[in-house]
């Protein structure tokens, strides 16, 4: 049965272009950081959880060879992956098992070396996503390029966000000013992270808006860099946890996918076609929520790290997570809500729009609320004191949502 | 096995065959929507959906995408492990002892026919150096290593080839199994297409495409649900060290895999304690390998089982009586096949490979080049 698990040690690569290391010597580089933060030793750890995209840097299950470099061998060794949820996943996938009683301490990890393919980021990976999908819907005659309109298969994950950012400025009332404001206090978050990618200090929406225009309404500036980076954390039983000073602890865990497609199952024309819709979202935050014992969390969540490769999905997930009345994240946006020093500080760490090592990203969502628990964010640690953090990631088609509570108490 | 239990309730599995004239969809669905039937569980009462396919293997970026919906893990907690079903059923495990889900629903699919699974293997190696020799793959490297394993041990070719005999012939009682090949002898095995020195085409698990999926339920719900469960008593995973780094003469990995198993099952002597084994075998040198780390024999005596018949269907320790991987391979679901055979020598419904009277059952599966990492499950059925 359920048993109190924290997650006590964190560790992150700096993020970038990291062509000075190689896979293994990357993800080793966040494995220590989080041993050394966590004051364990390699061998007290039972278990490994790791994961990142598979191809995206032209590697296939990078943890059979760079297992060496993080002390696997001997241990169990899961390999997680999702899509956009894989950190998030990985992280969970950990806290569960040291929740079930199986292991004690487990290491959990996530990376991406998008610079590793020739072509930048993630492009030939993202199209293969539904590629396969549409080739049998060509033996109907289908016309490519009207199943590429339909399923967003054109320019890939920015294809499906610009429909969505459109169905959220339709369902909102917010503006592209507003994706702008995002974005700036994304890129001014990020100056103060250290192992953040796009840091650029004192950014203004105004700065964002002279950027060119991709697919509308996504501006260059809207977008998330391809970087480079590992994540780790270390997650632990609650007597191991103990001796920790301030532990941050595992208080609600929840995942749910919807359909998948935007067409329906076999583009029969049944699927959800506001990709703003987002129910699983709402669904994941509720379990999460009511295993974390959190009633009100407009009251109770005191920062909050949205995965937000694009500018829209921060205002439309916080909407999801219940921080705000449906359609009104906006609002608490221009009123500065949701800065470092706000009411409600979201993506204190410039968020996934200014670093996306994809595998790494969700897993950083939770690595970034563990350290406001701890109070070790440094430069972009909240002012104010945090005693639940919301960590979310969304993947797949943004039809896959992880959600994790982590708080400065165990779970009543 | 801590305060709660966990039970097998139902499974299913596809026909495994080369090119099967069915979507990745469509055997996803067959399988899910069998297990479900046969636990008697609606899918309103599965809390979780597990599944276990490689985007490599099924060539396309996050497999389990599309299969939200066949699966039926529509608005469920669903994830995916990125390796052999049996790790995905050992997360479903955890995800009932945690005491937050009751039902979980384990899915591993493999079309190996849509994208080679050898040309992958290249892909699994180190890629700032062992990739760029151009030289290994995962065939060569079990060459070597079943070179490597019959010259220390004096281990015969036709003692070899009487592996792909044994389970070969089991494999052709199988209804699922995909190579059938009634009456095999030690010579067409020898005869067979020479792949990789030592290794010959019938010495090495076929490239399938097959589903499997599995219900699992915690003690409580799987009372109400059933008067035959099949019981997880232990389980232990480990990984080994790269091919490069380690012995491979001996299965280091799957010894401390099958110790963790032993000791959550509280098995002291396995060869005594363990009715059946069903076991990944992807080459059959390999199964004489897996005997040893079991603990079934000494080291390098794995021969005289099969020279003796002992791991034969009859005698004292029947190992793969389904046919085994050499009998149907659709990689990440070999393993969950072996749990599902496993638990239907338990329950008795293995037909016409039954083993009588099966009290404890070991299913084995394994990840990666040269069984790199492994699991072990002890299954047990009621007392």
């Amino acid at each position: 049965m359920w048993r109190n698990v924290a997650v006590i040690g964190v560790g992150q690569t700096k993020h970038g272009r990291r062509r000075d290391v190689n896979t293994a010597e990357m993800i080793s580089e966040a494995a220590w950081r989080a041993i050394e933060d966590a004051e364990i030793a390699p061998e007290d750890i039972d278990a490994i959880v790791i994961g990142n995209m598979q191809g995206f840097g032209g590697i296939c299950q990078a943890e059979l060879w760079a297992g060496d470099w993080i002390g696997a061998p001997g241990k169990s060794v899961l390999r997680v992956a999702t899509g956009g949820t894989t950190g998030g996943s990985v992280a969970q996938a950990a806290m569960y098992s040291v929740i079930s009683g199986l292991y004690d301490v487990v290491l959990a990890i996530g990376f991406e070396k998008h610079s590793d393919s020739k072509e930048p980021g993630a492009t030939t990976g993202l199209a293969h996503v539904g590629l396969a999908n549409l080739f049998y819907m060509f033996n109907y005659g289908a016309p490519m390029r009207a199943l590429f309109a339909l399923s967003g298969g054109v320019g890939a994950a920015a294809g499906v966000s610009s429909y969505q950012a459109m169905f959220y400025m339709h369902r909102s009332g917010c503006r592209i000013e507003h994706y702008d404001m995002v974005a700036a206090k994304s890129r001014r978050n990020a100056a103060k992270n250290e192992y953040a990618h796009l840091q650029w200090p004192n950014c203004t929406p105004d700065d964002i808006a002279k950027t060119p225009m991709v697919a509308y309404p996504l501006r260059f500036g809207h977008i998330c860099p391809a970087s480079d980076g590992a994540s780790a954390i270390i997650v632990a039983s609650e007597e191991i946890a103990r001796r920790v000073d301030r532990p941050a602890w595992v208080k609600g865990l929840a995942a749910c996918a919807d359909e998948e497609n935007q067409m329906g199952e076999n583009a029969q024309g049944v699927g959800i076609l506001d990709t703003s819709e987002q129910l699983q979202c709402r669904i994941a935050a509720m379990k999460a929520y009511e295993m974390a014992k959190i009633r009100n969390p407009r009251e109770e969540i005191d920062v909050a790290e949205i995965y937000q490769p694009f500018p829209h999905q921060e205002l439309m997930y916080a909407e999801k997570l219940m921080l705000f009345d449906d359609g009104k994240a906006w609002i608490a946006l221009e009123e500065g809500e949701t800065e470092i020093d706000g009411r409600i500080p979201i993506d204190p760490s410039g968020g996934v729009l200014s670093t996306n090592a994809i595998g790494s990203s969700a897993m950083q969502r939770v690595a970034e609320c563990a350290l406001q628990i701890m109070g070790k964010a440094g430069k972009h640690q909240v002012p104010k004191d945090v005693k639940n953090a919301v960590a979310h990631g969304w993947g797949g088609s943004t039809n896959f949502t992880v959600v994790t509570v982590l708080g400065d108490a165990p779970r009543r | 096995m801590g305060v709660r239990r966990v039970a097998i309730v139902g499974y299913a599995q596809t026909k495994h065959q080369w090119d099967m004239p069915k979507t990745r969809e469509d055997m996803v669905f067959e399988v899910a929507k069998g297990a479900a039937e046969m636990a008697g569980v609606t899918r309103e009462e599965i809390d979780t959906v597990i599944n276990a396919s490689s985007d490599y293997l099924d060539g396309r970026t996050i497999s389990e995408l599309f299969l939200t919906m066949p699966s039926g893990a529509y608005l469920k907690d669903y994830t995916k492990t990125e390796m052999d079903g049996a790790f995905a059923a050992l997360y479903g495990v955890m995800k009932i002892l945690a005491g937050t889900h009751d039902v979980a629903l384990i899915v591993a699919n493999t079309q190996g026919s849509t994208f080679n699974p050898h040309q992958v293997s290249y892909h699994m190696l180190d890629p700032t150096f062992d990739r760029q020799l151009k030289v290994l793959n995962d065939m060569a490297i079990a060459a070597i290593q079943a070179r490597m394993y019959m010259d220390k041990y004096g281990v015969a070719e036709e003692e070899v080839a009487m592996v792909s005999v044994k389970n070969l012939w089991c494999a052709a009682k199988n209804p699922n199994a995909h190579r059938k090949m009634p009456g095999v002898t030690v010579e067409d095995v020898l005869g067979s297409k020479m792949l990789y020195e030592p290794i010959r085409e019938l010495m090495m698990s076929p490239v399938s495409d097959g589903a499997c999926a599995v219900v699992l339920a915690s003690e409580e719900k799987a009372r109400k649900l059933t008067d035959n469960p099949v019981w997880i008593e232990g389980v232990g995973s480990s990984q080994d060290f790269y091919v490069r780094d380690r012995n491979l003469q001996r299965l280091e990995a799957l010894e401390k895999a099958a110790r963790r198993a032993y000791r959550m099952a509280g098995i002291k002597d396995p060869f005594a304690e363990i009715d059946v084994a069903e076991v990944t075998e992807r080459y059959a040198h390999e199964e004489l390998m897996i005997y040893e780390a079991l603990g079934f024999c000494e080291e390098g005596k794995a021969r005289r089982l099969v020279d003796n018949y002992v791991t034969w269907l009859g005698g004292q320790m029947p190992v793969n009586p389904s046919g085994g991987a050499l009998g149907a391979d659709p990689i990440t679901a070999t393993g969950l096949i072996r749990i599902v055979e496993a638990a239907k020598q338990i329950r008795g419904e293995a037909g016409a490979y039954q083993v009588p009277e099966v009290r404890r059952a070991l299913a084995h599966g394994q990840a990666g080049i040269c069984a790199q990492s492994n699991i072990v499950f002890i299954l047990g059925g009621e007392e």
